[in-house]
């Protein structure tokens, strides 16, 4: 059997449907994931009972596979009386995950703003909100935005996992239009694909931001291309 | 009768899991770890197709859900070349395959990272290929790469859960059987992520150890 993409013609509409069940999913998490992550971030900077907790969060988020993850809240809270549907499950999941992995990114640009910056606020006579929304956030998310991207975009490669709570996103829509043509080859290495090439144009939208947002600092040019990182992949 | 409480045989079935959870693991890291760094080493070299060949390949590898590479390889595979997989064998291919593309760009970066003029002097001194990238690049490289490849490594243990989907009984699936006879999810899941948590951490914990005394070796070298 030839290697042949043309089977995949008369089952197009399905997966774009699927996919763009993937994008709302996608789009929704990492709204939460960005949430969450910046607000972690800022309560693990700190010493006290909070920061401990926050890092905690993250550490068990961070060392739980992904599956496993989806599979507690979606078998396991209904035991307990909380019943969420697949495609809510699939944004809290990924929102969840996100804001863990997003969340020591922001950290470490939180550490990495110059004290005296804060200090040179503090003095001025700002308020601690205003110091954190004017001078603290505005900083560390410039310099997070690439590793931020990154933790977002391996996201997106996650919510494929989302398939197997019953959830028909492009990869559940993909098995289908495999066992209806048993051509799975062909499906598979066209998703693959597609997978791909979104995330590199993902990788070179953030690179472009990245670049605008950090267009006054001189010294502040990370190497090009490293957008998507190896750490920070949910699985 | 349905015997649906927990017994001591379901501690056997997860002990069980977790050993073939961290089995696949370390074969597929160290095939993953030998692939990567071999083809970091053809393309610090330049030669020529093979270098953008695999870099290719090896991207499209890091930027695409392991969960269509597995099925790609148990499902699609078999349908070209007629001729059946093991869920093993298909996890295995698939898996080291994905830790080569990860350890391929640490090991670029790496590689990249040990200066031009050492390996002027090393060529300058008559020195081969093979003992340039034995005593030269290797152990420098392997110095900047190991806090990545560490967490490459946490990772790389917890994307293993996804083999369960072609039917590996790893840990996940040791879960999703106890799942099903016991009718208790919150419990059995619960304990998976315990027993996954744990192996994490501890394999951090060792990775840690392993960084801090290849560092104490290459600090005096102001590395």
């Amino acid at each position: 059997m030839p290697f042949d993409l043309t089977v995949l013609t008369p089952h197009l509409d399905t997966l774009l449907a699927g996919a763009l069940l993937t994008a709302e999913v996608c789009a929704l998490g990492i709204v939460g994931a960005f949430t969450l992550a910046t607000a972690l971030g800022l309560l693990a900077v700190g010493r006290g009972w909070a920061g401990r907790l926050a890092r905690l969060y993250v550490d068990v988020f961070r060392n739980v596979p992904f599956v496993v993850q989806v599979f507690f809240l979606f078998y396991g809270l209904p035991e307990v009386g909380v019943y969420i549907d697949a495609f809510w499950t699939g944004v809290l999941a990924l929102g969840l995950v996100g804001g863990a992995y997003g969340s020591d990114v922001v950290r470490s640009g939180i550490l990495a703003i110059e004290p005296g910056v804060v200090e040179a606020a503090k003095v001025s006579g700002l308020s601690r909100l205003a110091i954190i929304r004017r001078v603290v956030l505005p900083i560390a998310l410039r310099t997070a935005i690439r590793p931020l991207g990154s933790v977002f975009v391996n996201l997106v490669l996650s919510s494929s996992i989302l398939s197997m709570i019953t959830l028909d996103e492009v990869t559940g829509t993909a098995r289908g239009v495999a066992s209806e043509t048993y051509r799975p080859f062909e499906v598979y290495a066209f998703l693959l694909a597609a997978y791909a090439g979104l995330t590199y144009a993902v990788s070179l939208g953030i690179d472009a931001l990245h670049r605008r947002l950090n267009r006054h600092m001189a010294e502040n040019g990370a190497a090009p291309g490293a957008t998507h990182g190896v750490m920070g992949r949910t699985a | 009768m349905r015997h649906a409480g927990f017994t001591w045989h379901d501690g056997a079935l997860l002990a069980q899991g977790l050993a073939v959870s961290l089995g696949l693991f370390a074969g597929t890291f160290l095939i993953g770890l030998v692939l990567g760094s071999g083809a970091a080493v053809v393309r610090h070299f330049r030669v020529p197709a093979l270098g953008t060949l695999l870099h290719t390949g090896l991207e499209l590898l890091r930027n695409s859900p392991v969960l269509v590479q597995l099925f790609l390889v148990f499902f699609g595979v078999p349908a070209l070349i007629h001729q059946p997989l093991t869920p093993v064998f298909a996890a295995g291919l698939t898996l080291s395959a994905n830790t080569a593309a990860f350890v391929y760009f640490i090991a670029v970066a790496g590689l990249d990272a040990v200066g031009r003029d050492q390996v002027e002097a090393a060529r300058a001194f008559g020195l081969s290929r093979v003992q340039l990238v034995r005593h030269i690049l290797g152990p420098q490289a392997l110095a900047f790469a190991v806090a990545p490849l560490v967490g490459l490594a946490v990772n790389q243990l917890q994307v293993t859960s996804l083999v369960s989907v072609i039917g590996v009984v790893d840990l996940t699936k040791a879960g999703d059987i106890l799942n099903l006879r016991t009718l208790r999810p919150f419990a059995v899941w619960a304990m998976v992520g315990v027993l996954y948590f744990a192996a994490a951490k501890t394999l951090t914990l060792l990775g840690n150890r392993w960084e801090r005394r290849l560092r104490a070796h290459a600090a005096p070298l102001g590395l």
